[in-house]
């Protein structure tokens, strides 16, 4: 089976609240490991409730979503959470906690609720801040760093976690452009060194076009194209899903399409 | 490349120190030893205090060898000891169910008795000091068990009624509690405008009291409130994960459903049982997992217990303020604690944004 390479596979997945108009309707894909998928399209168009259902917080209506060749809807979330990782766009914590011990959170699906956690785990955690080059924000208040310090924090947890697949939504949005890269070079090597398989959500569609191997461009719910960038990002799909002209422009190292005003 | 700055900055410092992760059952162990000691060295200063003076070398041998002088003997045994070890019993729970109700609701304004339980233990009680007046029979012993009636009856009308809408989520749960909790309000107002002389009985258990504590009523609070202060203090890691936000929680693997349920019902229970002994002492619980968290820092595994002992050592600090300040009239102790903590929290919150 070919399903064997790929750590994810949706099969006419529907999605919608209590019945009323379909957000997500009949989603097909198949993510091979080692790829990074970014998932493009207008606001309201379901990027982020795509990525709910691939993260088991949402059931689909109809279809299915095999996770490693396993049902994921009949996966109990403790065991789906040894699997995925999430970095989320609200990254703001209650109480005001370090941000080590917002990392070491990301062990808490391996972390027994009687025994306490190892010495592994920390270990794991401080790997995680290293990775993310937020070992210095460890001792901080996570209510006292800046946004973007914060997203490098819940980066490193995500990692922390040592999922199979990590989910971004709009992770780079508070990130300066310095970081941006940093983040960019972070995940390409977590493909390569780490074995990850990544689909993240963009805003930009240019940061997606540069970082993404395929892209997935979402329209009204339904899959418009997904493909390698340059045959999603074209003039004629761009103004199906956007409703705008763009000029396109190729990069002039990467070879990959880019959007201008 | 222009990673070269981050990696210079965190070669500065060894990374063990800069990322030092200590080991949190040493945290704990430490916790628990200055807790106790702390609670010990309180309560035998508190046992000096009351209407009879007593002075502490007469109370250190009684302690250690007995008395002949019986009336000391039956002061400190019978009066002033269990009220002590109430008070430590009330406080701890109060505060630790009241820094776990935070937890699990995201909320630092929720206190232990935000679902409820409150009214109904106190409906439960004023129904109870009211039939005690009207048939004559005497209903004293048994108010504990009118209250926990009521408290439990409460509980499970906000319970049934959450579940009709907002299944999902914790606003059910919070809406239903406020509803039950102003139909029971009304009721006990209702009771209180047809009241005369037992008037002042009501007054007196709605504000909290521990006169009446005796070694019986400890040994039946005991057990419940440890076992489920101990339920309380195994979800503490899920706590933790909870303050990242619903869904991160779910994304960590915490089915937020459940926990939510078991803290709500274990607390209740646990304040259920604690409050009607002792009646409605506010504050506590609201305020103590405050200066818990301003002390020892959020993690819940430190914070909750430290609640514990924080909330003991005030609530019979407060006790010996209610039964000397005006002595030998005695101020419910519920008025003490707001009167004493408001300005404590204010000042601990200042001096903490400084």
């Amino acid at each position: 089976m070919a399903d064997n390479h790929n750590v994810l596979t949706l099969k006419g997945v529907h999605f919608s609240y209590n019945n009323n108009r379909e957000i997500l309707s009949d989603i097909n894909f198949h993510l091979p490991k080692g790829e990074l998928l970014g998932i493009i399209g207008p606001n309201g168009s379901g990027k982020t409730t795509l990525l709910k259902v691939i993260s088991g917080i949402l059931k689909p209506k109809k279809g299915e979503i095999s996770l490693l060749n396993q049902n994921l809807n009949k996966l109990p979330i403790e065991q789906i959470a040894k699997f995925i990782s999430v970095v989320p766009q609200d990254t703001w914590v209650t109480f005001n906690f370090k941000a080590k011990e917002v990392v070491f959170m990301g062990r808490l699906p391996y972390v027994s609720r009687l025994r306490g956690e190892t010495l592994e785990d920390y270990q794991i955690s401080r790997e995680a801040m290293e990775k993310t080059h937020s070992l210095s924000l460890a001792e901080n208040n996570i209510q006292e760093i800046s946004g973007g310090e914060r997203q490098r924090i819940f980066m490193a947890k995500a990692l922390a976690q040592t999922p199979q697949l990590l989910l971004l939504d709009e992770f780079t949005s508070h990130l300066d452009l310095n970081y941006k890269y940093e983040m960019l070079n972070l995940l390409k090597r977590a493909l390569k060194e780490e074995g990850l398989t990544i689909i993240s959500v963009f805003h930009d569609l240019n940061l997606a076009s540069i970082a993404s191997h395929r892209l997935l461009l979402l329209n009204e719910g339904k899959i418009e194209k997904i493909g390698l960038p340059q045959e999603v990002l074209t003039e004629e799909m761009i103004q199906k899903a956007y409703g705008v002209r763009p000029i396109l422009i190729n990069h002039p190292r990467l070879k990959v399409p880019q959007v201008i005003m | 490349m222009g990673s070269n700055c981050y990696m210079e900055f965190s070669m500065n410092k060894p990374l063990v120190e800069i990322a030092g992760y200590t080991n949190w059952r040493k945290k704990l162990i430490l916790m628990l030893l200055v807790g106790s000691l702390s609670i010990l060295v309180v309560s035998l200063i508190c046992l000096n205090f009351g209407v009879v003076p007593i002075n502490p070398k007469d109370i250190i041998s009684l302690l250690l060898n007995g008395t002949q002088d019986k009336t000391k003997n039956l002061i400190i045994w019978q009066l002033r000891a269990p009220r002590i070890v109430l008070g430590v019993i009330t406080g701890a729970a109060l505060s630790t169910v009241g820094g776990a109700f935070q937890g699990i609701l995201r909320n630092p304004l929720a206190d232990p008795y935000i679902l409820g339980v409150s009214a109904g233990a106190a409906l439960g009680a004023c129904i109870g000091i009211a039939l005690q007046h009207a048939t004559g029979y005497l209903f004293a012993s048994y108010l504990p068990l009118f209250a926990f009636i009521g408290a439990m009856f409460s509980l499970y009308l906000v319970y049934q009624s959450s579940k009709i809408s907002y299944s999902a989520n914790s606003t059910g749960l919070l809406l239903a509690g406020v509803a039950i909790t102003f139909l029971f309000s009304a009721l006990i107002t209702i009771l209180l405008a047809i009241s005369r002389k037992e008037l002042q009985s009501m007054v007196f258990w709605l504000m909290g009291d521990l006169s009446a504590a005796n070694w019986k009523k400890i040994s039946i609070i005991t057990l419940p409130a440890i076992i489920g202060c101990l339920l309380l203090f195994f979800s503490s890691l899920d706590l933790n994960a909870l303050s990242l936000g619903e869904e991160e929680a779910l994304h960590l693997g915490i089915n937020t459903g459940k926990l939510r349920i078991r803290i709500f019902l274990i607390g209740s229970i646990i304040i259920a049982s604690v409050v009607s002994f002792t009646g409605l002492i506010g504050f506590v619980g609201l305020v103590i997992p405050h200066i818990a968290r301003l002390l020892v820092g959020p993690d819940h595994r430190i914070m909750l217990p430290a609640s514990a002992f924080l909330g003991g050592i005030f609530l019979i600090l407060c006790d010996v303020l209610a039964r000397t300040v005006i002595a030998p009239t005695e101020i419910p102790i519920g008025a003490i604690t707001a009167i004493v903590g408001a300005p404590l929290f204010i000042y601990l919150l200042r001096r903490k944004n400084k």
